[in-house]
C-alpha cells in the first residue's frame, strides 16, 4: 500500500510538472468524451462555404441546373442572399467533390436524361420535383452538402446512439452504434438505412437500404447532380472525425453502379457554431411550391389549347 | 450452508444495499420513495433513454369515447375508431362556449381539417400519443432529443431557463427541468394549427403546456401534460396516460414520411393527365 501510494503522488506531480512545463500556445487539442466513451461531437455545426461542389467544365449549364430551363430567369433556387457567409471565415477550396481527382461526378448519360426531363417537367407532375422541393426529406447524404440557408445541423450522443438534428426539414437521424445489422431488403427508404461505429475517433456511418424514389443531391448549390436519381444499389459510408474544438471533417463516399461508372467523394467540414439558432423548418406545412406550379402548368396547358 | 457460499452471499447483500442507499441518497423525490427499478444515468438522473409509444386511443378522442364505424364504408371493421377512456381529468375539457361550438364543427368537418390528414407536424402534446413510436435519447451534455416516428418531427429540450420563443411554431419550443425523478417540460411558441385528436379538439396561439415525464418503473413513463389557452377554454386542465417502453429487441424508430402518402390527396387534381396516373374506385364516406 505504501509503495502504491508513492506510486500515486509520484503520477500527480509528475503530471503537474508536465503541464506547468507546457506553453499555452503548445498545447494540443485533446479529443473530449461523453461518459460512455465515445468521441464527443456534441454542439451545434454549420456548413456554409465558399466552396462549389464540382469543378466547373465549359459545358456546365448553371442556369439549367437551377431550375430555370427556359431561359426567363425563373428558377426554383434559394435567392444568394440567403448564403451568409458575410461574417463567417471560409475558406475557399477548388471543389467540394475531391475524388475522382477531376472534381466531376462521374455520372452515367442515363441519369443526367433523368434529371433534364425532371427540371423540364416540374409543372406536370410533383414527382418530377426533387424530394427537397416536396418537402420529404434533402437525403442522406445530400442533407448535409451545403444548401445556403437552413445549414445548422446538431449532434447529440447518448448511450447506443448518435443522433444528428438537421435544421432543414427537421430531420432527427437517429444512428444507432450497437453493432446491430441493417434493416433489411423489406426496406427500401427514403433515407436508407444508417449504422455506425467508431473507428478511433471517426464515426462511421454505412447507409444502405434506398428506394429509387430519391434523388442524390437536392438543392441548387449542387449544381449538375442536384436531381440526379438514386436507385435501390446506392451505398454511402460517411466519416466524421473532430480535428479540433472548432472543425469537424466530414467525408462521404458514394457508390450507385446504376447512376455512377464509379464511386465518388465529398469532403467538406462542419464548423461549430454555438450561438446558431436552428429554427423549426416547417416545410410541408407552408409549400405553395408545389400546388402553384402544378396549377401554373395546368393554366398553361389551357392556353395552349385555347390558341390552337 | 458453506462458510465461503456465506461469505459470498453477505458479500452481495451488501453490495446490493450500498447500491440501494447510493440511489436513494442522490434523489430525493417528493412525497414518494424512489423506486429501485428506475434506470439512472451515471449522474443519479432518472434514465429516459429508449423508444416509447403510448398505448390507447387518446388519438382518437381524449375524453370517453365509445366504438364507432370509419369513415370510409368500403374499409368496414378496418379503421373503425376504438373505444377508449378519458385521458383528461375529470373528462371535460372546459371550453368556453363559441369554442365548444368550434370543437363539434371541427368534430363534424374532422377528414378535411384535422391536420394530421395532410401529413402535418403534429405539435405537443398530440406527438406523444399519436400511434407512432418515439425515442428519447438524453445526452450527457443536458440537452434531450425525442424523435417522432410520425412525420420525422423532432424536438431538442433544452435544459435550464430558456429566452422567450422568438416564434411561434408547430411543435413550439421546449425548456426542461428536473424536479426529483420527474423530468418537467415548459412548451410555450405554439401557433394555433395543430389539434389535440381527431375529434376536433383545439387550442389557440396563446397554448402552453407544462408536461411531466415520471418514471414509475424501468419500462413505464407515467406522463401529465397541464394545458392552459386562456382563448379558448375557462380553466387549466390536465391529461394523463402512462407511456410504455418498446420491448422488441430490435425496437427502432423507423421512416414514416407521410407527405408521400398525402400528395395525390392534396395536388392529385393539378397533375396533367396522361392516362398513367393512378387509378382509384370510388370509396363511399360516411363522417359523422
Amino acid at each position: 500500500m505504501k509503495t502504491l501510494t508513492a506510486m500515486m503522488i509520484a503520477m500527480v506531480l509528475a503530471a503537474f510538472a508536465a503541464a506547468a512545463a507546457q506553453p499555452e500556445s503548445a498545447k494540443s487539442w485533446t479529443q473530449p468524451r461523453t461518459p460512455d466513451g465515445q468521441p464527443d461531437m456534441q454542439g451545434i455545426w454549420t456548413n456554409y462555404t465558399n466552396t462549389p461542389f464540382e469543378v466547373a467544365d465549359e459545358g456546365d449549364r448553371p442556369d439549367f441546373y437551377g431550375g430555370d430551363v427556359d431561359g426567363t430567369g425563373r428558377g426554383t433556387g434559394p435567392s444568394s442572399f440567403l448564403n451568409d457567409t458575410s461574417d463567417r471565415k471560409l475558406t475557399k477550396a477548388r471543389s467540394l467533390v475531391v475524388d475522382p481527382p477531376s472534381g466531376r461526378v462521374p455520372i452515367m448519360p442515363w441519369a443526367e436524361e433523368v434529371r433534364n426531363y425532371r427540371l423540364t417537367h416540374i409543372q406536370d407532375d410533383w414527382v418530377n420535383f426533387t424530394p427537397w422541393e416536396r418537402c420529404i426529406t434533402r437525403g442522406v447524404p445530400g442533407g448535409i452538402f451545403p444548401a445556403g440557408y437552413g445549414s445548422g445541423y446538431q449532434i447529440l450522443q447518448g448511450p447506443g446512439y448518435v443522433a444528428i438534428v438537421y435544421e432543414m426539414i427537421h430531420e432527427a437521424r437517429m444512428i444507432p452504434i450497437d453493432g446491430r445489422p441493417h434493416l433489411g431488403p423489406s426496406f427500401r427508404l427514403w433515407n436508407g438505412d444508417s449504422r455506425g461505429r467508431w473507428e478511433g475517433n471517426t464515426l462511421v456511418v454505412d447507409v444502405t437500404g434506398y428506394n429509387d424514389k430519391g434523388t442524390v443531391a437536392t438543392n441548387v448549390a449542387t449544381q449538375r447532380v442536384r436531381a440526379i436519381p438514386q436507385s435501390e444499389q446506392l451505398h454511402a459510408v460517411e466519416r466524421f472525425t473532430r480535428v479540433d474544438e472548432n472543425t469537424i471533417n466530414y467525408e462521404v463516399t458514394i457508390e450507385d453502379p446504376k447512376v455512377f461508372t464509379s464511386p465518388w467523394k465529398v469532403a467538406m467540414p462542419l464548423h461549430r457554431e454555438p450561438d446558431y439558432q436552428l429554427f423549426e423548418y416547417a416545410c410541408h406545412e407552408g409549400n405553395r411550391a408545389v400546388p402553384n406550379t402544378l396549377s401554373g402548368g395546368r393554366a398553361r396547358d389551357r392556353t395552349a389549347r385555347a390558341s390552337n | 450452508m458453506q462458510n465461503w457460499l456465506k461469505g459470498a452471499v453477505i458479500a452481495v447483500v451488501s453490495v446490493a444495499g450500498t447500491i440501494a442507499i447510493s440511489q436513494m441518497l442522490r434523489s430525493p423525490v417528493e412525497g414518494r420513495a424512489p423506486d429501485v427499478n428506475v434506470l439512472r444515468t451515471t449522474d443519479g438522473k432518472p434514465d429516459l433513454n429508449g423508444i416509447w409509444q403510448a398505448v390507447g386511443s387518446a388519438n382518437w378522442n381524449l375524453l370517453d369515447h365509445q366504438a364507432r364505424s370509419g369513415p370510409v364504408l368500403e374499409l368496414g371493421a378496418v379503421l373503425a375508431v376504438p373505444a377508449g377512456l378519458s385521458v383528461v381529468d375529470g373528462n371535460e375539457i372546459p371550453y368556453q362556449p363559441w369554442a365548444a361550438a368550434r370543437q363539434k364543427e371541427n368534430y363534424e368537418n374532422w377528414l378535411s381539417r384535422d391536420p394530421e390528414v395532410k401529413c402535418y407536424l403534429p405539435g405537443i402534446p398530440r406527438a406523444t400519443y399519436m400511434p407512432y413510436p418515439f425515442q428519447i435519447l438524453q445526452t450527457a451534455s443536458n440537452d434531450i432529443l425525442i424523435a417522432y416516428e410520425y412525420a420525422s418531427a423532432s424536438r431538442v429540450i433544452k435544459m435550464g431557463k430558456a429566452e422567450p420563443p422568438p416564434v411561434d411554431t408547430w411543435m413550439g419550443q421546449s425548456a426542461g427541468h428536473w424536479e426529483g425523478d420527474t423530468l418537467v417540460v415548459d412548451v410555450t411558441g405554439l401557433n394555433d394549427q395543430t389539434w389535440f385528436d381527431r375529434a376536433g379538439n383545439f387550442h389557440s396561439e396563446a397554448l402552453h403546456v407544462v408536461e411531466r415525464f415520471t418514471p414509475v418503473s424501468a419500462d413505464v413513463l407515467d406522463y401529465q401534460a397541464t394545458i392552459e389557452d386562456p382563448k379558448v377554454f375557462t380553466r387549466p386542465w390536465k391529461i394523463q396516460m402512462p407511456l410504455y417502453r418498446r420491448q422488441e429487441k430490435r425496437a427502432q424508430l423507423l421512416e414514416f414520411k407521410c407527405v408521400e402518402f398525402v400528395e395525390e390527396l392534396m395536388y392529385g387534381d393539378l397533375r396533367k393527365k396522361t392516362g398513367n396516373e393512378p387509378k382509384f374506385s370510388a370509396a363511399r364516406l360516411r363522417w359523422p
